[in-house]
């Protein structure tokens, strides 16, 4: 895969509702990286992802990709410009579900780039088939499982051949037996040189595949570093106390 | 191909266009006999001493006479929109009316005469109708001396064939109506007409009033048609010449006809029929409501599609325009709701003229129905819309696509299988409430049975009729829609593991 810009994210800050969410996150991705942010539900984890790819705004802060900074609350255009260069999977997969598998691949590169259907099948074919999907090309979302409808909206964000992959607990919605088919699409990508960002509590995944781990709690990163060091010996209080709770 | 909405809307207004070198006069043919009507054996043919009067009239001026059907009493403001050059029909010279429009010299003297049923005895003048129901059209000089008899709770009916039978039937004490009326509808077995005159009117030709030379043509004609007494032949012929036109006009013919058209009138009322007859008769009806269901097909279709694409457009302002456009979408969602379709379908007929924009009735129709269902769409279309869960606008986002993309492309088709059981639902709703715009002069499926049952004296089996045409119209469209839903319902296909 071609070498990435790093994204670098400085400062960000998000208010809700009057309550701080992001209170001056500072965070860094570089090319191949797999990074996983972990902390307990409401810790911001979920908010500085979607910030990363403007489907929250932030408040202060910057964020930048390569050539491109994004600053302060809004810019329409810049953050469409930012935005491609990511693909998003999300909790409850948001296949669309008038379309088949095929047709939700297709749609964006048709939609967004202009390529012809044809066109558009020549790179939706292959991601199924990295998916393990070849045979459910003409399936609809509402006809697979769990683990096959993440898997295909995995493909379907590949299609826009994004430069960082953002996950939001993309196996939370799965049952156990699940799992572990879209953890091995995403090792699979991490082996290709993706650089990937994942928000889970799949902490097995974490310590085996995470190249960093990202620990995060009211509105903060408490600490970051390889998986060894934030499960095996973290420094910081509150990183000791979560990480109690997964003593092996 | 794509045929927009306008574009269909232009070719259907092209095909209701007026030719030239004709009298348009307009009339109302379901006021009954033996003004204007609809032959009761040949219900195709519009009838009547008025059509025979057109006739004459539009011969004398060297012009093809057009009938232009519209509501009693809305006459005179279609003459003014001018969709039609005259009025023919029993039309009173009063000081009022003259304040709107010109008349020709009178071409009918008459006197309002009452008629009672049979069975009462206590009513001979105004007076005894004290503490009592008189019924008469809407609009007709009757209606105000019943006003100014004092103490007379007057009830106002839109055609003759209703009032009497209503008197049959018992729900009125009496009818006070033009001697003609009398003559034609007083003689139910159950009726009797009294034999007192009261006031006295004419009834005119009315002409628009910036029309003088047309007026000036048509009071030459009727002087022509008085003294060569053709004038006095029609109104023989329909058994309807008294005294004092006799007295008044300058007939010096001495002509003398048969009154074979009310003879025929008498005839065609009194038949009892079998029941293959029967059935014989009906069948002729049908190519004349088929004619109107076209009508109200066209209208309807029309109407909606506009209707769809406005509600869209409406729903869409409600949902993503900035503060100030989903603000007057939502006004004009209320607004129009809110209000009844038929003050709108006056407004934009007889309303919007006097602001300079002038609509073909047709136009004006679909308009109208385009309008006040448009409100509705909006409405259906927001809840579908918003029935869509977010997270779908926020994939097509993530994957690049603008808001409006997210729409076109993923919204708006998933929201398209929720909203359209409801959306059918309307259309059917939409074709009968096209029956309304008969009060913008639109013959359409209502307007004929109308027309039909009031010359016919048959409002149950054609009414029976009438519905059964518009269940059949809507019939089809229920399945088309039943058929798209099912698939569209791709999520409802069986898993495959």
């Amino acid at each position: 895969m071609a070498a990435a810009p790093t994204l670098v994210a400085k400062g960000l800050r998000k208010t809700f509702h009057g309550q701080q969410v992001l209170k001056g996150v500072d965070f860094e991705a570089s090319p191949g990286q797999l990074i996983v942010i972990v902390g307990r539900s409401g810790c911001g984890k979920s908010t500085l992802l979607r910030c990363l790819n403007g489907l929250e705004t932030f408040d202060e802060g910057s964020l930048s990709f390569g050539a491109l900074t994004l600053q302060g609350p809004r810019d329409d255009a810049k953050t469409r410009a930012l935005r491609a260069n990511f693909g998003m999977v999300f909790q409850s997969f948001n296949l669309f579900p008038h379309l088949d598998v095929l047709g939700n691949l297709v749609a964006a590169p048709m939609i967004v780039k202009g390529m012809s259907r044809p066109e558009a099948e020549e790179i939706a074919l292959p991601l199924l088939e990295k998916v393990g999907l070849s045979g459910h090309a003409r399936h609809y979302p509402g006809q697979m499982s769990g683990g096959q409808q993440q898997r295909a909206a995995i493909a379907r964000a590949l299609a826009m051949a994004p430069k960082v992959m953002l996950y939001d607990e993309p196996t939370s919605a799965l049952d156990p037996w699940l799992v572990d088919e879209v953890f091995d699409v995403m090792r699979k990508l991490d082996a290709e040189g993706m650089t990937q960002i994942v928000v889970t509590h799949e902490t097995r995944f974490a310590r085996e595949v995470a190249r960093e781990i990202v620990f995060m709690e009211e509105g903060v990163v408490v600490e970051k570093g390889p998986p060894a060091a934030i499960f095996g010996a973290p420094k910081d209080p509150r990183t000791v106390k979560y990480m109690s709770r997964f003593a092996a | 191909m794509r045929l927009s909405p306008l574009l269909l809307l232009a070719c259907a207004l092209s095909a209701h266009a007026a030719p030239a070198k004709t009298l348009r006069w307009g009339g109302d043919s379901s006021g009954g006999a033996p003004f204007v009507f609809q032959d009761p054996k040949n219900p195709a043919k519009t009838v009547g001493f008025e059509a025979d009067l057109a006739a004459a009239l539009a011969a004398e001026l060297g012009l093809e006479p057009v009938f232009v059907q519209n509501q009693w009493d809305s006459l005179v403001p279609g003459l003014k929109r001018g969709d039609y050059d005259v009025v023919i029909n029993g039309l009173e010279i009063t000081e009022e009316r003259k304040a709107e429009v010109a008349f020709s010299d009178p071409y009918y003297l008459t006197y309002e005469a009452m008629t009672v049923p049979k069975k009462s005895f206590d009513i001979a003048s105004l007076a005894d109708l004290k503490g009592r129901r008189a019924g008469t059209l809407k609009g007709a000089l009757a209606e105000r001396l019943l006003g100014d008899a004092g103490g007379v709770t007057v009830v106002g009916y839109d055609t003759q064939t209703m009032l009497y039978d209503d008197l049959a039937n018992g729900r009125i004490d009496a009818v006070l109506m033009d001697h003609p009326a009398a003559v034609y509808y007083g003689i139910d077995a159950r009726l009797k007409n009294l034999p007192g005159q009261f006031g006295r009117m004419a009834y005119g030709v009315a002409v628009r009033k910036n029309d003088a030379k047309l007026l000036a043509h048509v009071n030459e004609a009727l002087a022509r048609l008085m003294k060569a007494g053709k004038l006095r032949e029609i109104y023989e012929r329909w058994g309807i010449w008294n005294p004092v036109m006799a007295a008044s006009f300058t007939d010096t013919s001495g002509n003398h006809a048969e009154p074979t058209e009310y003879a025929n009138y008498l005839a065609a009322r009194g038949v009892k029929l079998g029941w293959r007859a029967q059935l014989a008769k009906y069948m002729g009806y049908v190519p004349l409501l088929a004619k109107g269901a076209v009508t109200t097909v066209e209208l309807s279709l029309l109407a909606m599609s506009l209707a769809v694409l406005m509600g869209l457009i409406l729903a869409l302002m409600k949902l993503y325009g900035p503060a100030p456009v989903a603000l007057m979408a939502g006004i004009y969602v209320e607004f129009i709701r809110g209000s009844p379709l038929l003050i709108q379908l006056f407004f934009i007929f007889y309303g919007l003229p006097t602001i300079g924009i002038k609509l073909q009735p047709f136009t004006a129709a679909v308009l109208g129905l385009a309008i006040n269902y448009s409100a509705y769409e909006a409405e259906v279309y927001r809840a579908g819309i918003q029935a869509i869960p977010h997270a779908q606008m926020e994939a097509a986002l993530a994957l690049g696509m603008t808001r409006w993309q997210a729409l076109r492309h993923i919204i708006i088709p998933q929201a398209l299988r929720v909203v359209l059981p409801p959306t059918t639902n309307d259309f059917i709703a939409l074709l009968k409430d096209s029956s309304l715009v008969s009060v913008i002069t639109m013959v359409e499926l209502t307007r004929v049975y109308g027309m039909l049952a009031a010359s016919t004296y048959d409002y149950l089996g054609i009414g029976v009729l009438t519905a059964l045409m518009y269940v059949l119209i809507g019939l089809p469209f229920v399945r088309l829609s039943r058929w798209a839903e099912a698939r569209l319902a791709v999520e409802k296909r069986p898993r495959i593991s």
